[in-house]
């Protein structure tokens, strides 16, 4: 048996599948966030669920809304599950009325029953049953009440078969009747199509003949409003008339979350408001957390004689005389007569290269709550609906916040969210404008550069390239708006979910995977790139061991490779042709994080003396505040990772316009990045 | 689009001329974007139903409605299309 879980956005579909199944698939408090059908089998049962995304209709609009339409036609599930958000019911039992014209059967659930005497509302579930002809079942899908009694209609098939109940008038229920007696045999969901040809649905186009043509007209003349108009009128008419019978609501004061938008959404508070929330998110974790911990982590990794912990420029030295994991192992291996290779290449390349990023995950962790608590408690949705004004004139929708969030932990997933946006050109720049946001690989690069370059300001150095980098989007989507899809015109339609207290469960779960993802890749692609980069800076062309005594690092195969593309990178260097930083910033197209373990890995391998640091290094001396602030740059716009170019490519629908994108996105990093870096330079002439 | 400033009670005008707090009547709907125009009439936006203007965000557009108990943000550019009687 297999079962669909079908409602409108934000009515706690995957909050019931999760309840259901007993998985743990992500939810959030804003309306789009499944946007691919998931299947899960319900607990001690062999019944298949499948959660789909949000619909308000079954004639949807937007790629991922297509995804729950096909399910219900094509795959027919033998059940249908309605879930109802129970406070907005007329909205919800729009769709119940569509979903009854399908030949499968409908239960519905009556969801967030338990925070409705909150809201003034009675529901009498016995009479609304009655009425619709399909059994209801009042579940709280958060708090887990009615999800037994859910399984156990389910179980015993004791719920009311679809039996079309009568909800137009009679002059058009004949109208029904008849075009259905016209179709074909084995025409499906006959009552449904009947209803799409008084529509004129252009999906149902074939199904239209004279004899319709001319039921329409008499109702249209009757009625003086043409069919699509009059069944959603009609649709409506009969909620209306349940609503009266079956609910009774009692006027209740003003709301905690209308008093609050208030506040949130003032005309003149607003959006300072959203500064500083955005300021502290960056000051708390880059700042605070970054300078606290960063050196704790380096020090277990790689060793230290004194510890410095930062504080808002307040720093605090330790003697502490660690010998740290990676000196640990090489000397191990040494005493154990192993060659110095072999200790160079576990104390340099893996733990150095893996080290390196590690140092960022307690930073990566803080910001992902601070962005998860913004998520769940429906802040979020409001940035979204008052940026809308400001993205909509660059060509993107309100809705593109939502892959800008998404995106500042990875882009993949990022670049997947964007199907929730409806019109098809917001939705392509987009996709291609994601990319730009700062994802968790990059933050290790920002806050390296920032902690050493700009000190105790590391954290404004940090948000600064937030804002320079929504202040790009919004400049190239501008530009490309008015180079590419010139008058245009699009809709945006969204809902502001209620305020809620974050829910930890959640704010937990999401930091949980996006670190455990962060790590995941440091014990994989980081510590394999490590150990690649660690054999071409260790040898020659002519495999030579670089000793840093008689064959120097310049020697090595990785110098030459970084020598054939330093051009590049010549004039955002500020004038210095640099391999190491070349053959770094190449990598990132693997991972971004890998840029620093490279830079860590050539750094140690460059610098014998104890203790060296990245910038202290030979290798990368030469880098100024400037320089350091425009290879910043660079990595923050280039091509992302080959994972969201592959993302891309998919959302983007042709591996034509995946190159484009990418060509486009390296073109305005180099361009943004050689201006900074030459002002650098002309300032230091 | 001609901008009326300040309907009262009794005006006619576009949903997009309101003030917050306003609730007006729909009228009609004056439409050539096919899927637009289904779209808000998915969301019960047809002929008679009530319409209030709860919340407008801060820069002015987009506009947060409220109608058939729930609540709904849209553009401006589409409110527009939106005939509408206003009744308090």
């Amino acid at each position: 048996m297999i079962i669909a879980l079908v409602g409108n956005q934000n009515s706690g579909k995957t909050t019931l599948f999760n309840a259901l199944t007993g998985s743990n698939q992500k939810i959030g408090n804003w309306p789009g966030v499944t946007i691919e059908k998931k299947e899960g089998i319900i607990k001690g049962t062999d019944i298949k669920v499948v959660d789909l995304p949000g619909i308000y209709s079954l004639s949807p609009y937007s790629d991922d809304e297509e995804v729950s339409r096909k399910f219900c036609f094509e795959e027919k599930p033998d059940l249908i599950i309605d879930i109802i958000d129970a406070t907005s019911l007329e909205r919800s039992l729009y769709l119940t009325t569509q979903l009854l014209e399908t030949d499968i059967d409908v239960i519905i659930a009556l969801n967030m029953e338990d925070i409705l005497t909150e809201y003034g509302v009675s529901i009498k579930n016995d009479l609304l049953s009655q009425k619709l002809g399909a059994s209801i079942v009042s579940i709280s899908a958060k708090k887990g009440t009615g999800i037994k009694d859910l399984i156990d209609l389910i179980k015993n098939k004791k719920y009311e078969h679809n039996h079309h109940i009568k909800i137009y008038p009679s002059d058009i229920e004949d109208v029904i009747a008849d075009n259905a007696a016209h179709f074909m045999k084995n025409q499906e969901f006959k009552r449904f199509s009947a209803v799409k040809v008084i529509e004129h649905d252009k999906e149902y186009k074939v199904l239209i003949t004279p004899k319709s043509e001319e039921n329409n007209a008499i109702l249209k003349e009757k009625y003086q409003m043409d069919g699509e108009q009059l069944i959603a009128d009609q649709r409506y008419k009969f909620i209306e008339r349940l609503k009266k019978e079956c609910l009774t609501i009692t006027p209740r004061p003003e709301s905690i979350t209308d008093k609050l938008d208030k506040i949130f959404l003032n005309k003149f508070a607003a959006i300072p408001i959203f500064i500083v929330i955005m300021a502290l998110v960056y000051i708390l974790s880059v700042g605070v957390i970054g300078g606290l911990t960063v050196n704790i982590i380096d020090m277990l990794f790689n060793g230290a004689s004194v510890l410095t912990l930062d504080f808002f420029g307040l720093s605090w030295d330790f003697s502490v005389n660690v010998v740290g994991l990676g000196p640990w192992l090489s000397g191990l291996i040494l005493n154990a007569g192993g060659s110095e290779w072999v200790a160079s290449l576990v104390g340099d390349g893996i733990i150095g290269g893996v080290g390196a990023v590690c140092n960022f995950v307690p930073q990566i962790m803080m910001l992902f709550s601070c962005l998860a608590i913004l998520e769940t408690t429906g802040y979020m949705s409001r940035i979204s609906f008052f940026l809308d004004r400001v993205f909509h004139k660059f060509g993107l929708s309100g809705k593109s916040l939502i892959p800008f969030i998404v995106g500042s932990g990875c882009s993949v997933p990022a670049i997947m969210s964007c199907r929730a946006i409806e019109d098809k050109d917001e939705r392509h720049l987009s996709i291609l404008l994601t990319p730009f946001i700062p994802c968790n690989a990059k933050l290790p690069i920002i806050a390296l550069f920032a902690s050493f370059f700009f000190g105790p300001s590391a954290w404004f150095a940090s948000f600064s390239l937030y804002v320079f980098a929504i202040v790009i989007i919004l400049l190239s989507g501008f530009i490309l708006k008015h180079l590419f899809y010139k008058g245009h015109s699009s809709t945006f339609i969204s809902e502001l979910p209620a305020y809620k207290l974050p829910s930890f469960k959640y704010v937990t779960r999401d930091v949980k995977d996006k670190t455990l993802a962060f790590i995941k890749r440091a014990g994989t692609i980081i510590l394999v790139c490590s150990v690649i980069v660690w054999f071409l800076a260790s040898f020659t062309w002519s495999f030579q061991y670089v000793d840093g005594e008689n064959i120097l690092i310049q020697n090595s195969m990785l110098a030459g490779i970084g020598n054939v593309f330093a051009w590049f990178f010549y004039i955002m260097l500020g004038g210095n042709w640099s391999w190491a930083a070349s053959v770094s910033a190449i990598q990132g197209l693997v991972a971004k994080e890998q840029v620093i373990s490279s830079m860590t890995v050539i750094a140690g391998l460059a610098d014998t003396a104890e203790e060296a640091s990245i910038f202290t290094s030979g290798v990368f001396s030469f880098f100024t505040p400037w320089s350091a602030y425009a290879f910043m740059v660079f990595n923050l716009f280039s091509a992302p990772c080959f994972g969201a170019i592959g993302a891309m490519r998919k959302e983007l629908g042709s591996v034509k316009a995946m190159f484009k994108a990418v060509g486009f996105q390296i073109g305005v990093a180099w361009f943004l990045a050689s201006i900074i870096g030459a002002i650098g330079w002309l300032i230091a002439l | 689009m001609q901008k009326k400033k300040h309907l009262s009670i009794g005006d006619e005008g576009h949903l997009s001329d309101l003030r917050r707090g306003q609730r007006c009547l729909v009228l009609d709907f004056h439409n050539d974007n096919a899927a637009l125009r289904r779209r808000l009439l998915d969301m019960g936006i047809t002929k008679g139903v009530i319409i209030e203007i709860k919340k407008i965000a801060p820069l002015g557009d987009p506009v947060d409605i409220s109608l058939r108990g729930y609540e709904l943000c849209l553009r401006k550019a589409d409110m527009a299309s939106i005939d509408i009687k206003v009744v308090a």
